[in-house]
């Protein structure tokens, strides 16, 4: 078992002067290899902040972070690029798929990125959307497809460079209830399937089903119930 | 440019119509640009074509030919500078010449030149003129579409000399009118003859001396000539009546269209630059390196400079080849190279400024927008 994340007295601090806000505060945080955890909050407690963090898009104004047991904080944007990259994968709100690529290129763009054998990317391509089911529509751009799918598509592209972990933010904020619950179940196949780490972030309590650990954010730290 | 190419492929008409608007603006640069030259070769060809790098004028005349007056001792102190064969004489004046037969009028510049010197006309059809022959001219060949063969009878309208055409020379304007090249004998006598006081043969000035030599030779005729300039031929060349004005106002058109294609261009892209400002910071956030997004927005850039300026290359080479002859028109490739290169430059400064843009893009925008 290694660990995939671990945050150490992390601490967020919004603003200057008179008027600071303090939105993580000396948060603690560990995930496991082949764990899904989710972090559970209301509106403005901070999870988006929580999960920027995290990933590596935003450097804590305190504390540690070490990411597939790599410390983030002494790292410079061109660093940080590159270990989002290779060790990263995100889910946003909305799929934020590019609106330009046909789905199968959604996933062969950041496999360039990586400098991935081209052959190898394509099957890796082709494997990861076919356990997505997402296969016939390999040929499609995003605008053709349905919330659902569209999802699905970032899930593969977020999981199609091998990252140590998956950060997804409301993954299912934009679908139905069964349709997001499919999402999720999706997400938690692949982590166990592929020996990898998820954090997802929701504020909907009927998607927790599929997740090892359900954590919520309160004042700033991160407390079970 | 794996994402600049599909994002083309995918916003055909967008990136179609920013083209169009590429193809016209660098087509008109050219077909102005060739309008400038050509009109600039029509103008003054016949002192561009001169073998003389500089000229001696009096200092008084503005640089300007008519205006100038030089003796036959200027002359000779200039040849003894130069060399006999690098200095000539050279006497202007424009006028009106008729044929009666064809009942032809048309304005002409008479060049007075020293038919065995360096200012020479060099002949391309008929025979040529010497020095002690009375009454015979050479013409620019743009007065055959006029109807003047190489026999025909020119009459100067305020004298009322005659002379005979006895061969045509290329590529000789001045002031936009075809040269008519007499030699000195003849010049002496039209002069004196019409109506000009009594001086005598040998003592009609000329208006300047033609050089061909050094910047050190220029500088001793200067200092030994009295009240003489030594210009260069540019020099010359922009003092001629109308030329810089001509060229000055097409020079300001070109610098306008530049500047109109830089701004067209740069604001095209940072518009969409910054419509897709969600898009850059998923990009930045998946790990996309600035410099591939940077290659990303310049390489649309170049690839529609380049392939607009390439179809508008076409068409100007269809254009020229359609033009009538009598259309002054000239692009040399220097030139279009030239052109292309700052069409495709300015283009590319155009995009530096989206570049920036999305420089300035946090890769946090990806989080937490909903539906940004
Ligand atoms: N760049 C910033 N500058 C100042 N304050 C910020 C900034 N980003 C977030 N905040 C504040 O931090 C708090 C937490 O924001 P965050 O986006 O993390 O909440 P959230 O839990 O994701 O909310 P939601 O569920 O609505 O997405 C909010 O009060 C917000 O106003
Ligand atoms: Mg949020």
């Amino acid at each position: 078992m290694s660990t995939k994340l671990m945050m150490k007295q992390v601490t967020q601090t919004y603003g200057d002067g008179d008027s600071t806000l303090s939105v993580l505060n000396n948060l603690d945080f560990e995930v496991q290899e082949g764990e899904f955890v989710a972090v559970l909050g209301p509106s403005g407690s901070g999870k988006s902040t929580f999960l920027s963090a995290a990933g590596a898009l935003l450097t804590p104004t305190s504390g540690e972070i070490y990411i597939d047991g790599e410390s983030i904080i002494q790292k410079d944007k061109t660093q940080l690029t590159e270990l989002r990259l290779h060790k990263i994968g995100f889910m946003f709100q909305s799929a934020q798929l590019l609106p330009y690529l046909k789905v199968e290129e959604q996933l062969l763009y950041v496999a360039r990125l990586a400098k991935l054998n081209a052959k190898e990317a394509r099957q890796r391509a082709a494997d990861l959307l076919k356990r997505l089911e997402i296969s016939g529509k390999r040929n499609q751009y995003p605008e053709q497809l349905s919330g659902g799918e569209k999802q699905r598509v970032a899930i593969a592209r977020a999981w199609m460079n091998n990252p140590a972990i998956l950060f997804a933010d409301e993954p299912t904020a934009s679908l139905d209830y069964r349709r997001g619950r499919e999402v999720v179940r999706m997400i938690a196949d692949e982590v166990k399937k592929e020996r990898k780490a998820a954090v997802m972030v929701t504020h909907d309590e009927r998607m927790l089903e599929w997740c090892d650990r359900v954590l919520h954010l309160e004042n700033g730290k991160l407390v079970e119930k | 440019m794996f994402l600049a190419l599909r994002e083309m492929r995918h916003a055909k008409a967008r990136y179609l119509l920013i083209m169009v608007i590429m193809l016209l603006v660098s087509f008109l640069v050219l077909f102005v640009t060739g309008l400038a030259k050509g009109l600039a070769y029509a103008n003054i060809s016949a002192v561009e074509n001169m073998p003389a790098n500089y000229f001696v004028v009096q200092e008084d005349a503005d640089h300007t030919f008519r205006r100038s007056q030089m003796t036959v001792q200027d002359l000779q102190t200039a040849k003894s500078v130069a060399g006999d064969a690098n200095a000539a004489s050279l006497a202007v004046q424009t006028s009106t010449v008729t044929a009666a037969e064809n009942k032809l009028k048309v304005d002409v510049t008479y060049f007075a030149v020293d038919m065995e010197g360096m200012l020479a006309p060099r002949i391309t059809e008929g025979k040529a003129v010497t020095n002690d022959q009375r009454g015979n001219v050479i013409v620019d060949r743009k007065l055959a579409e006029s109807g003047i063969v190489v026999g025909s009878k020119l009459y100067d309208q305020a004298t009322g000399l005659a002379w005979t055409v006895a061969g045509y020379t290329e590529d000789s304007s001045y002031s936009h009118t075809p040269v008519v090249y007499m030699n000195n004998t003849d010049w002496q006598a039209m002069r004196t003859g019409g109506g000009q006081g009594k001086t005598s043969a040998e003592s009609v000035p000329y208006n300047v001396i033609a050089l061909h030599g050094s910047s050190e030779q220029a500088h001793t005729i200067t200092e030994t000539l009295d009240q003489v300039e030594v210009i260069t031929q540019k020099e010359a060349v922009s003092s001629i009546p109308g030329y810089s004005a001509e060229q000055s106002s097409l020079m300001m058109m070109i610098v306008f269209l530049f500047v109109i294609s830089a701004f067209v261009l740069a604001v095209f892209f940072y518009v969409i630059t910054i419509q897709k400002t969600s898009q850059f910071g998923i990009l930045k956030a998946m790990g996309t390196r600035m410099s591939y997004l940077a290659w990303s927005v310049v390489g649309q850039v170049l690839l529609l400079s380049v392939v607009s300026l390439s179809i508008s290359l076409l068409l100007t080479f269809a254009m020229n080849a359609a033009l009538p002859d009598s259309m002054p028109f000239q692009l040399e490739p220097s030139t279009l190279i030239l052109t292309g290169c700052l069409f495709i430059g300015t283009s590319l400064v155009g995009s530096l400024i989206s570049v920036g843009r999305v420089a300035k893009i946090d890769a946090l925008e990806a989080i937490g927008r909903a539906y940004a």
